[in-house]
């Protein structure tokens, strides 16, 4: 027990240095509050014991019904705010009661990019840099803006909406470059990494995630631990010929940074079509993480979390950088809790995977094989084109989808809000018919064993163990917050927002907002010197798409599968687009 | 029901003959147009493009039905071949089976812009502004009006002789024939005349 | 109308009847792999078994017809009843040669093929889907309504079906095997005759059965190399103005829904594959000789030459079509 205790305090130390190079405490500049992916707030004046009187202190509302998926920011007295599709961006002034819009921009999006808008019209948010403002507009475009005063800086066209392509991710700038990466996983399109100058909006480097190496931007300096990923042109070799110019491979998730390796971590996306048939091979460079060099883009390493991926299991998920004793060392290392269900731990420096434990139910992979890094799959419940293949754990959103986890270095857990859903497979043969969905299945989830469709999961990833969990009726699509106060927050699908104990999972709090949580909660210090805690409220995404598209449940395949799992939704929540802002009374 | 009468020992031979009779000449005329396979000779539309609204200012005029719709709503082999269609031209990639997801649900009674064939006809040609594509020059005139057939009739607004048969597998849905007929919200009220079962 | 002669057609028929019956393209007879010619030999086997035993029998009727009844317990009778035993136990021999020989013959067809290249070939309405598989990925093509096999060398063909039920029928390489939804049936053949053969559907699967036919080339190690090696490289892209003009329009208009070219934007899997179409022999399996006129007449109104086929008549203006001719023309 004392052992445990000093390695948390361990923990507590090497993590305390990394983050002293992180912005200042009481801001949140980026979704996932700092280069490492951690979304922990050192504020403690709201704690486990006051947290009972949180209230509400100012709303505002977006104004648009459709899933509301971004963190708010805060910079210094301005909040900002990225509204899903028309993407309209709100400026907040902090210092005023009742936080007054202090300017507002639209950037009047092209509106036929909602036809090709995968799992409703979300954005996930904007970064903020040097007195700038940068986001993405669903029509394929990023947007610069003066922060003070909501002029545009430049715009830069990116994505092709009539090939299906579309922009949902949250920019992440780093170096004086904004990282932005495009979505269409699920219309063909082909998955790219660009960095613009965050000065003028030029392209510097831009990286694609199929193709030859000189797209791929690989070269001399690329060093896959695993001896699968080494090769010239995998990128084309894996794929049947000229099928990798349709093969997705999609930047859609999250980056994270290591200023001091100066390595870029990100996620690509599935493979096209799902219907894995019609794509033989392991199809990389899709579903798996990149190690990139900042300034120039060149890959360093890689490693594919579901080569030939069978099941939509797109690996865009978070990656947090993290300093961990493992095996008697401090490691340098990314916990990485993936869609497929297995939580990863990968030394960030080289790409070799340390261990890997499923953190939910699983039975579509048996187990990763550390030799190899690859998982071997079930053959049981490969789908075939033309008959249906039952009970695959997890579903096509994985064990976890979008929604990213958070990290405390007080408690040394990780907390990830996820799903537990299975479902049922039909491939078929489809076409590829430009700007129309690839995908080429028929599916259907449903609850897994325990019937809960959500789990909170607070997990020791130096024991490699479950610490607490909390099972939710409704999937969880809201991303995870903990607090140097120990408080853990997160919303559910029906329009509670918790706050929960980080050492046990007991909640300590809960407020009904007006619609579904899934967005990103995010706590920052008012020029009050209060602590906030704001999120926004307004359910969609996948798996709301049956209250924002209004679908019809008795089709059990509508929205991919999704609404045979939601089917009562409905009547549990209805639209929204508010933000709340919480705080402890004056 | 002829192998039926042919079993019934009570019947005499005339009878029985009679029977029989009848009942042939009752499937043919059954059978007559309702499957129709018009390869090549199916026919286009030179109508009017039906009106969007149903809000016309002032005294209202009558908005007359592109005849050529009707022809292909009561036709099963045009729906059939809609329903084919559907699928092969990832309609269901947005649509799904009825249920929606990209885009709206059609298995239900709400139209966004009109739930007539004709006005499903040109929703599928010219594209609509917040998301559905125009596949005006991708498909034949005829193809897009065996898929409006086969799209209206997914909400149980089909004539039961000639109703699609069923999909199979997970895209199976609830019987055309079970859903409730009920007449299409929004659009042309004449949308709502749903023929007798 | 002028009144025809029948010998107009009447001889044409014939020679082509006639001409059918010797050469090897679609014979049954005259086998050209080792599949047709293992069935070859048990048809020629029962032929003179069972030919001389049908005539037997015939001629042991018209005797039996014309006798008189004889009475039991004489020693005629004895003697027909030995004969009969005799018989019997000849006909038994027989059989258990036929048997024999058919059991060793279906081994013999089914036996396991070494290190063979393996084929998928998908039946639809009405045409050949063809897909070369490969152990590596990036060398895996596809192709239609015409298929190339090496010489002296095993080829094992994966039947499956996209619509209904079909039969894949070679006679010049082997017998006949259904293709059927649902299911994945196999089989191999061996070439032995570098030739040009003719295959075609053998179980009736529509309005357009008989236009479903399947070109069949057998070619030398290194000529099949070659053509592999052609179908495995991207299309060259269109030079002249017109084809460039013709691939747009192939691309924004009704073809690209359908029909894939590899390389570019059109990625349809509805109809047949037109990656190389320009280098196959026949247009619409086996209804009409590829050349320009007839690709032009073919994508005016395919109805025609073949009616109830999936394939619309695209309404084109006759310069757009000339324009995407051009560009089909150039996909070698």
């Amino acid at each position: 027990m004392k052992a445990i205790r000093i390695a948390g305090l361990a923990v507590a130390i090497v993590c305390s240095a990394q983050l002293a190079a992180q912005p200042p405490d009481g801001d949140w500049t980026m979704s996932a509050h700092d280069y490492a992916s951690t979304r922990y707030s050192a504020l403690d004046a709201l704690n486990t014991q006051n947290v009972a009187k949180l209230a509400v202190d100012f709303t505002f509302s977006t104004g648009i019904d459709r899933g509301q998926e971004a963190a708010p920011l805060v910079v210094g007295e301005t909040m900002y705010i990225v509204g899903p599709f028309p993407n309209p961006v709100f400026a907040l002034d902090l210092t005023k009661p009742g936080a007054p819009l202090k300017w507002k921009y639209q950037p009047h999006p092209e509106p036929a990019a909602q036809g090709v808008a995968c799992c409703d019209v979300v954005n996930r948010g904007g970064a903020y840099a040097n007195g700038t403002f940068v986001f993405n507009t669903l029509d394929g475009n990023t947007i610069a803006l003066d922060a003070a005063t909501g002029m545009e800086r430049w715009k830069a066209h990116l994505g092709d909406i009539n090939k299906g392509e579309t922009i949902t991710m949250a920019p992440l700038i780093v170096k004086g470059k904004v990282l932005v990466g495009d979505s269409g996983g699920e219309f063909g399109v082909r998955g790219w990494l660009a960095a613009l100058d965050l000065a003028d909006g030029h392209v510097v480097w831009k990286a694609y995630n199929t193709g030859p190496d000189a797209d791929v931007l690989i070269g001399p300096q690329f060093k896959p631990f695993y001896a699968g990923d080494r090769g010239k042109d995998l990128g084309v070799k894996t794929w049947p010929p000229q099928a990798w110019k349709i093969g997705g491979g999609t930047v859609w998730g999250w980056i994270s940074y290591d200023p001091a390796l100066n390595l870029v971590y990100y996620g690509t996306g599935n493979p096209g079509p799902w219907n894995a048939d019609q794509r033989p091979g392991d199809n990389k460079w899709t579903s798996g993480i990149f190690a990139r060099d900042a300034d120039t883009g060149q890959a360093r390493w890689y490693y594919q979390f579901s080569p030939h991926d069978l099941y939509d299991y797109d690996a865009v998920n978070e990656n947090l950088l993290l300093d961990l004793p493992i095996g008697g060392t401090t490691r340098k290392v990314i916990v990485r809790p993936e869609r497929n269900g297995f939580i990863y731990v990968i030394d960030r420096a080289t790409g070799q995977v340390l261990s890997a434990d499923p953190f939910g139910l699983n039975n579509s992979i048996e187990r990763i094989d550390l030799k190899s890094g690859r998982p071997v799959y079930n053959p049981s419940y490969r789908p075939k084109a033309g008959r249906t293949t039952r009970g695959i754990c997890p579903g096509s959103p994985g064990a976890k989808d979008w929604n990213p986890s958070a990290y405390s270095p007080k408690t040394g857990l990780v907390y990830i809000p996820h799903i537990n859903l299975c479902m049922d497979v039909e491939p078929s043969e489809v076409s590829y018919i430009a700007g129309t969905p690839y995908v080429g299945t028929d599916q259907r989830m449903y609850a897994g064993p325990g019937g809960n469709r959500g789990v909170f999961t607070a997990w020791d990833p130096v024991r490699r163990k479950v610490a607490w969990e909390v099972k939710e009726d409704l999937p969880l699509w809201s991303a995870a917050l903990v607090t140097a106060g120990d408080l853990v927050f997160y919303g559910t699908m029906d329009g509670w927002f918790k706050a929960v104990d980080a050492r046990t999972g007991a909640l300590k709090w809960q407020f009904q907002t007006g619609s579904g949580i899934i967005g990103q909660p995010v706590s920052y210090r008012g020029p009050d010197g209060r602590q906030y805690i704001a999120v926004l409220s307004g359910v969609g995404g996948w798996a709301g798409a049956i209250v924002v598209g209004n679908l019809d449940p008795r089709d059990s395949t509508g929205a991919s599968g999704f609404v045979n799992a939601t089917r009562d939704l409905k009547q549990k929540t209805g639209t929204g687009g508010t933000l709340y802002v919480f705080a402890l009374p004056k | 029901m002829s192998s039926h009468c042919r079993n019934d020992p009570v019947l005499s031979n005339a009878l029985r003959a009679r029977a029989v009779a009848i009942a042939t000449v009752f499937a043919l005329l059954c059978s007559c147009q309702r499957e129709d396979r018009e390869y090549a000779s199916a026919p286009t539309s030179n109508a009017q493009p039906p009106r969007q609204s149903t809000l016309q200012p002032g005294a209202t005029a009558a908005n007359p039905a592109d005849p050529v719709g009707q022809h292909y709503q009561d036709n099963a082999f045009h729906i059939d071949e809609g329903s084919r269609l559907y699928r092969a031209y990832n309609c269901s990639g947005c649509h799904a089976n009825g249920g929606g997801g990209i885009g709206p649900a059609l298995m239900d009674a709400d139209w966004r812009y009109g739930g007539r064939i004709d006005q499903i006809h040109a929703t599928i040609l010219e594209g609509r502004p917040n998301g559905m594509p125009s596949f005006r020059g991708k498909l034949t005139d005829a193809q897009a009006w065996q898929l409006a057939a086969y799209v209206r009739a997914m909400s149980g607004n089909v004539r039961n002789d000639a109703e699609p048969s069923r999909r199979e597998g997970m895209a199976a849905t609830p019987p055309l024939d079970r859903l409730p007929k009920q007449p299409p919200r929004n659009g042309d009220p004449s949308a709502g005349t749903v023929p007798p079962p | 109308m002028m009144r025809t002669s029948p010998l107009r057609w009447l001889l044409p028929a014939v020679a082509m009847l006639a001409a059918g019956g010797c050469n090897r393209v679609q014979s049954v007879l005259l086998s050209s792999g080792d599949q047709a010619s293992a069935a070859g030999g048990i048809w020629n086997l029962m032929l003179w078994v069972c030919v001389p035993i049908y005539v037997f029998v015939l001629i042991a009727l018209a005797l039996a017809m014309r006798r008189r009844p004889t009475p039991a317990g004489t020693t005629r009778d004895r003697a027909i009843g030995r004969g009969l035993a005799a018989w019997l136990a000849l006909v038994g021999a027989l059989l258990t040669v036929l048997v024999t020989a058919s059991f060793l013959v279906d081994r013999r067809i089914n036996r396991v093929a070494v290190a063979p290249l393996q084929i998928r070939v998908t039946a639809h309405q009405w045409w050949w889907d063809i897909q070369y598989l490969d152990p590596d990925v990036s060398k895996r093509f596809s192709t239609a309504n015409e298929l190339h096999l090496p010489v002296d060398r095993d080829t094992r063909i994966e039947l499956a079906s996209a619509d209904v039920i079909h039969s894949f029928w070679v006679p010049s390489l082997s017998g006949k095997l259904d293709l059927i939804p649902g299911r994945t049936n196999a089989m191999t053949l061996t070439p032995r005759r570098v030739g040009w053969y003719r295959g075609q559907c053998a179980e009736f699967c529509g309005l357009q059965h008989a236009h479903m036919a399947l070109d069949v080339r057998v070619d030398n190690a290194a000529g099949f190399a070659a053509w592999r090696a052609q179908q495995l490289a991207a299309p060259q892209l269109p030079l002249s103005g017109a084809a460039l003009a013709g691939e747009h329009l192939f691309e924004s208009s009704a073809c690209a829904m359908c029909h894939a070219v590899a390389g570019t934007i059109a990625g349809g899997h509805g109809g047949p594959d037109l990656t190389h179409l320009a280098s196959r022999r026949m247009l619409a399996a086996g209804t009409w000789p590829m050349d320009r006129d007839h690709l032009d007449r073919w994508i005016a109104d395919p109805q025609k030459p073949k009616p109830g086929a999936l394939m619309p008549a695209v309404p084109l203006d006759p310069r757009d079509r000339a324009a995407i001719d051009d560009y089909l023309m150039g996909l070698r």
